[in-house]
């Protein structure tokens, strides 16, 4: 990390940087919902979108991550306590994928007719 | 108490200990918000109505993502100013930080306080309403426009929102342990400016003590409804429960007893069949119990009561508290003094699972057949819908299931000027986009259908686009209320660092410098969340 005044000094610099990278990715993400010119996939927000979206808020939570929260030269046991808290985030999700494969979801439940909602847009 | 490890590292772990708890409390908000965002999936892929995309103002939700952003760079600076020795500087950048917390928090609440007074109505065939409901006014008030004493004021000299259920009310029932006490103030003040009073149906006859042999009046007919009468009787009712169910209780000891002894070593669960309690061992001894108490109104009295507190019935009505109205259920209408959006996704996506026509469900639908201001609004739609679909065409795209289905303010107002919506003025757009409509403006020009009532038995079901709306509004103000509960916690912290600060940076400026890193982890945390609330709650 950067400790010493020189070091500090020069990534102020660098805080610029990702903020302006910060400014222009959200700028980005807002025209890719809202403008016509931006607008990839089918008419209107659609899966690609959502895609496109999403990704350009990765790349701005890692940019915050690595850079404003020092993560692209931290100790080992901090990696290790964060990106070990996604590993129960990713078992989370996937119980509730679970909710996939449960009966209500298997066409010869008997309230599979009453529960399924048919086809949305 | 010295602390240890707050300057200097730990060998074993090369950190110091401040900067691991923070991480192992980040490490448990990535799993809380990680829950919450894996809900939202889940609500999202298998809702059962049109999920609202983009239904929030989006601009304020931008100006916040740069607010957040710019604030996680001056909380950087002010603990790199701090490193540097620069007290000044670190007072100015934290300042900052703290001036966009509060901006952030300010735009929030303007937007939870629009939502709160923002009305949406689902009617029964599915059709849904938004706009905001209107006063009741005063006999020949100009209904349009109307001025401030046209209005009709309640008992408590408040106006008086359209959106009542009116019972001509002849009697009322009290649960007496579980009435609400405001409730029954309400209704006693509401008769009593009806020059109407709740007096005692009939002799209350209670036995009130083991040895009385008969009932005896605890209290006449015609006493006078108040809270002390309804305590006085809960009380009673409460010490008969706790006699009879005592003299129950000792019953059923008993039986148990001589069924034991009638049937020597068989288990409890082969004699069960042969233990109940006998009433007749201590009717003399039961006292009267009176969970409920009726009072008569000396003439009908006209008693309003809110949608949400009341299930109206046309002869009979019931409270939330479990009093019961009787009483016949008056003309009670939800009237819009304007409707901003007429939505029929719901509506089409239902005819569609019933295999049925979408286009001629809506045009089948009680607004549309009832409102000629919102069915011209509907002709028009369907003409800019056409042209729309014609210019896709050329690209093989077509309208989304929104823009088909879902008339609002913006299309009522491009109507009204009498132009498409992608040519109107684009300064009015753009402050449109930050203020929202200027409703003012448009009501001079009736941009919007005003005054649209509907019958009470069209409606389904009501609320402000409140969480009880739908489960996106419930996860909306949970996740944001969260992350906003976190934006002033963390500022907090700051503020505490601000404006206490001096004196640790006087004689340990590195520990505070430390404690400002941990505090500014916390705040690039908060930053971080929102970078992915901001597209999927006010994009998406």
């Amino acid at each position: 990390m950067a400790d010493s005044p020189e070091a500090i000094k020069k990534s102020i610099r660098t805080y610029l940087i990702v903020m302006g990278a910060l400014f222009v990715g959200t700028v980005l993400t807002y025209f890719v919902a809202t403008s016509p010119m931006l607008d990839f996939g089918g008419h209107g927000f659609d899966a690609v979108d959502c895609v496109i979206g999403l990704s350009i808020a990765t790349v701005k939570a890692s940019l915050v991550a690595a850079i404003f929260m020092h993560l692209n030269h931290e100790k080992k046991p901090i990696y290790w306590i964060f990106f070990g808290s996604f590993v129960f985030v990713a078992a989370l999700g996937a119980l509730l994928a679970l909710a996939y494969v449960s009966p209500i979801h298997d066409k010869f439940f008997p309230g599979a007719k009453a529960a399924h909602h048919g086809d949305k847009e | 108490m010295e602390i240890p490890y707050v300057v200097t590292p730990r060998k074993d772990t090369g950190l110091i200990n401040s900067k691991i708890a923070i991480w192992l409390f980040l490490a448990s908000e990535v799993m809380l918000f990680g829950g919450f965002f894996s809900a939202y999936v889940f609500l999202r892929v298998d809702a059962d109505y049109p999920w609202p995309e983009r239904a929030l103002p989006v601009i304020p939700g931008l100006v916040n993502t740069f607010v957040l952003i710019a604030s996680s760079v001056t909380v950087v600076f002010a603990w790199a100013s701090l490193k540097l020795r620069k007290w000044r500087q670190f007072q100015a950048y934290m300042l900052f930080t703290l001036l966009c917390a509060a901006t952030f928090m300010v735009l929030k609440g303007i937007e939870y306080n629009v939502k709160f007074h923002h009305q949406a109505l689902r009617m029964t065939d599915g059709a849904i309403i938004e706009g905001h409901l209107g006063y009741e006014l005063k006999e020949g008030a100009d209904k349009h426009h109307p001025k401030e004493d046209d209005y009709e004021l309640d008992h408590k000299g408040r106006k008086i929102e359209e959106n009542l259920i009116y019972i001509e009310a002849t009697q009322v029932t009290f649960n007496t342990v579980r009435f609400h006490k405001d409730w029954v103030e309400e209704i006693m003040a509401e008769a009593k400016a009806h020059g109407s009073k709740l007096t005692l149906a009939e002799d209350l006859k209670m036995k009130t003590e083991r040895d009385q042999k008969e009932p005896v009046t605890f209290l006449p007919k015609g006493t006078e409804l108040s809270i002390e009468v309804l305590n006085k009787i809960a009380e009673q009712h409460l010490e008969a429960r706790k006699n009879n169910a005592k003299l129950r209780t000792n019953d059923l000891r008993e039986a148990w007893v001589a069924a034991k002894n009638e049937h020597p070593g068989k288990r409890d669960w082969e004699i069960v069949d042969k233990v109940a309690v006998n009433p007749e061992h201590f009717a003399d001894k039961t006292l009267t119990e009176m969970p409920s108490v009726a009072f008569k109104l000396d003439h009908p009295a006209k008693l309003e009561f809110f949608p949400r507190d009341v299930k109206e019935g046309p002869t009979q009505s019931r409270l939330r508290d479990e009093t019961t109205i009787d009483g016949k259920l008056l003309e009670s209408p939800m009237v819009f003094h304007y409707v901003d959006a007429l939505d029929f996704r719901y509506l089409a996506m239902k005819a569609k699972d019933r295999k049925l026509d979408p286009m001629t469900e809506v045009e089948k639908s009680w607004i549309l057949a009832n409102n000629k201001d919102l069915k011209a609004a509907w002709e028009w739609h369907k003409g800019e819908i056409a042209k729309l679909e014609e210019e896709l065409k050329k690209d093989s795209r077509e309208p989304t299931f929104t823009e088909r289905y879902r008339i609002e303010w913006k299309d009522f107002v491009a109507k009204a000027e009498n132009k498409p919506r992608s040519e109107r003025d684009s300064v009015v757009l753009a402050k449109e986009q930050i203020f929202g409509p200027d409703y003012d403006e448009r009501e001079k020009i009736e941009a919007f259908p005003m005054h649209v009532e509907i019958p009470r038995e069209e409606v389904a079901f009501a609320s402000k686009f409140a969480p009880a709306w739908n489960t996106y509004y419930a996860i909306y103000f949970t996740m944001t209320g969260l992350h906003g509960l976190h934006v002033i916690g963390g500022a907090l912290v700051l503020a505490y660092y601000l404006f206490f600060g001096k004196k640790m940076y006087l004689t340990n400026p590195e520990w505070l410098a430390n404690r400002v890193e941990i505090g500014g982890l916390f705040w690039h945390f908060v930053d971080l969340v929102w970078i992915f609330l901001f597209p999927l709650l006010y994009l998406m």
